[in-house]
This record gives C-alpha cells, sequence and structure tokens, in this order.
C-alpha cells in the first residue's frame, strides 16, 4: 500500500515539478518578459527571435510567443525586436526620463511601440504609445520616452502608469540585407536615462 | 528496488508535465483567445474591423495602435469542410492578409501590391491548386493588418473595410 501511494506521490509531485518548470522555462509564468526572451539575435540589447509566427519555432519559444505575441507574423513579414533596459542595462521603469534615439530602417514601415509587463498597452489616455516612420522620416531622429510630456520633446512616447515596460521595435517587410543578416542591417535605437524621480 | 521505481516514476511524470504544458500551451492559450473573440463579436467566416487599439480596446497582447486590425475566425467543420473565399479591399499603405493556425503558426501571409489581396483557404488535407491556400487545422484566424497611424486613416479604414469578404463558398463546381 505504501509503495502504491508513494507511486501516486510521484506522479502528482513529478507533473507538478514538470509543468511548473515548462511553464518558467517557455517565459509563461510568471507572466513577464516579451517576445524576444528567448532571443536569436541581439543587437545593442534590442532581441529578436526569427523564428517568431514560424512552423521551425522551437516549442519554448512558441509557447512564449503565444503568451506574449499571439498573431505575430513570420520573418519575411515583419521582424520584431525587443528592448526591456536602457544603454546601461537597467530596466526601463515609468518614474525615469528616457531619450530614445536612432536612424531609419531598412524596411518598407517601421514602429517603436511601448508596453507595460503584462504585454499591454498601459492603461493611460494619453494617445502618445508609438512612433513610427511616418512621423520620424528616414534621418536622425530622438524621442522622449517619459510619464508625462516634457515640453521640449517634439515626439513623445508616454510611459504613463507602464511600471516597468518594455519597447517593440517593428520592421514591416524588411529588406532582403535585413532578412539575411539582421544583426548587421538594423539600426538599433539607443536609450538614455536622463534621470529618475528621487535621484539626488 | 522500490525506491529506485519511485524515482523513476517521479522523473518520467517531470518529463511529462513538462511537454504537455509546452505542447499544450499554444493551442490552449490560442483557443481561449478565439473563445474570447468569439465573446466580443468577432464572427466566424465574415470580417469584423476592430476599434482603433488604445490601452482600453486591446483585447489581444502587443496590438500595435499605428495597425487597423479586420479579424475572421474560421472552422472548417462547421462549415462542411468547404472552401472559404478571402477578400482584402485596397490599402494605399501597407496592407497584409495573414492566416494562423490553431497552434498559433502564421503558415501564410499575402500583401497587397495596391490591387487588393483575393485568397482561397481550403480545409487540411484538401487537394489544393496552384495559390490556393490549406490550412494545417479546422480552426484558425485571419487577420488583416493596414497601416493607419492616425485617427483620420483609421476612418478611411472603416470606409472600405465593409468590402473585405471571408466566406464558405456556395460554388458547387458544377458549371452553373
Amino acid at each position: 500500500m505504501r509503495f502504491i501511494l508513494g507511486l501516486l506521490a510521484a506522479v502528482l509531485v513529478g507533473l507538478a515539478i514538470g509543468g511548473a518548470s515548462a511553464l518558467i522555462a517557455a517565459g509563461l509564468w510568471p507572466a513577464k518578459g516579451g517576445i524576444g526572451g528567448i532571443s536569436a539575435v541581439t543587437v545593442d540589447g534590442w532581441r529578436a527571435d526569427l523564428s517568431v509566427g514560424s512552423e521551425t519555432a522551437n516549442p519554448y519559444t512558441r509557447a512564449r510567443v503565444a503568451r506574449h505575441g499571439l498573431l505575430g507574423l513570420a520573418q519575411s513579414e515583419a521582424i520584431y525586436f525587443v528592448r526591456s533596459a536602457d544603454d546601461k542595462g537597467q530596466p526601463l521603469r515609468e518614474t525615469c526620463t528616457y531619450r530614445l534615439s536612432g536612424k531609419g530602417q531598412d524596411a518598407r514601415w517601421w514602429s517603436i511601440t511601448l508596453y507595460d509587463a503584462d504585454s499591454r498597452l498601459p492603461m493611460n489616455d494619453d494617445d502618445a504609445l508609438s512612433v513610427d516612420a511616418s512621423a520620424l522620416g528616414e534621418g536622425a531622429w530622438s524621442v522622449m520616452i517619459a510619464p508625462q510630456r516634457p515640453e521640449e520633446a517634439e515626439h513623445w512616447i508616454s510611459s504613463n502608469n507602464a511600471g516597468t515596460f518594455d519597447l517593440t521595435l517593428r520592421l514591416y517587410v524588411p529588406s532582403p540585407a535585413l532578412l539575411e543578416n539582421p544583426a548587421r542591417s538594423v539600426n538599433a535605437p539607443r536609450i538614455s536615462r536622463l534621470g529618475c524621480v528621487g535621484d539626488a | 528496488m522500490r525506491a529506485f521505481v519511485i524515482i523513476l516514476v517521479l522523473l518520467a511524470s517531470i518529463a511529462a508535465g513538462h511537454a504537455v504544458v509546452l505542447f499544450g500551451a499554444p493551442s490552449f492559450i490560442m483557443g481561449k483567445a478565439m473563445a474570447a473573440m468569439e465573446e466580443r463579436d468577432v464572427p466566424t467566416h465574415a470580417f469584423a474591423l476592430a476599434k482603433r487599439m488604445t490601452p482600453e480596446t486591446q483585447r489581444v497582447v502587443r496590438p500595435s495602435p499605428d495597425l487597423a486590425y479586420s479579424l475572421c475566425l474560421f472552422d472548417f467543420s462547421s462549415s462542411d469542410r468547404q472552401p472559404l473565399i478571402v477578400h482584402a479591399e485596397p490599402w494605399s499603405d501597407y496592407s497584409s492578409v495573414s492566416f494562423f493556425d490553431a497552434q498559433t503558426n502564421n503558415f501564410a501571409t499575402l500583401r497587397d501590391s495596391g490591387e487588393g489581396i483575393d485568397a482561397v483557404l481550403l480545409p487540411p488535407g484538401a487537394s489544393a491548386q496552384p495559390n490556393d491556400l490549406v490550412s494545417p487545422s479546422e480552426k484558425g484566424i485571419i487577420l488583416i493588418r493596414r497601416l493607419a497611424p492616425s485617427d483620420a486613416a483609421y476612418r478611411e479604414v472603416a470606409g472600405i473595410a465593409a468590402g473585405d469578404r471571408c466566406e464558405v463558398t456556395t460554388d458547387t463546381g458544377d458549371g452553373e
């Protein structure tokens, strides 16, 4: 009898450990992180998994994308880069102000959007959660990220109510060069932290 | 010996639990997303233009506020496995129609070259003509993306989206 109970306990404990380890390994639990968590390409802190949307994606990537990037396109149509830290490696936080800067991308259209830790648009009515190529053009550009619009900012992404957040760079219809070698061809934007609430 | 058997069972159960959760998660999440869309009146075998993406209107993770989305759920098991006719009206900027199976795979994407997008989607296992698409699963989602980064652009999309089609063909192929 004790042996049977031992087997039963082993099955239950094993299933629990196996299930929990899968949730953690795939980034499903705790529910934080972006679609680039299991990265195939990292460029200056921007992470992309080029198997997003593909049948060739490994099961961990597929599970993570289902949770954090459902209905994502395969790389021939769009490449998604995600970044959750500034240039010094510190997590992006609502209580800080950042300067996001870069230049045009080798793609038909691109955008950068802010998401909270639950992969949602943060709940605010600022209508300033994204910037895109049509507003920033093909030359050098600069965008402020802050909970309120800085007076000097021509372009602004609102982090109001975002908590700890990340940014997604979408590259739609990437060029052949970008598809062949994203690490070399993407113009990875920089993220400089200008200050935080409570800084001396 | 009994302790050894229990350890083996424990290890096998860990592996089984890991695999079941890992491989089952995408279809589970996709199923929940499709059920939630149905509850929010996203139709099966018809396109519905989603409201402009805002924090209040978002329904899936990581939507782009710069895109206008039209959604169609498909379910070949409810349509006697008839082909699905898909049409997206032309759009002046970036536009695509993407097809997702029940495992979340993006098994096809068609891009607008200025003349709109037309496709025929067939059920799993169907014999296809050239250019026909065959779905790997009975159920899935078809998604039109149109670049519309402003209220004005979204209103333009709303003006044409009524012409999008996602419907079961009634053509019996008898030449009539």
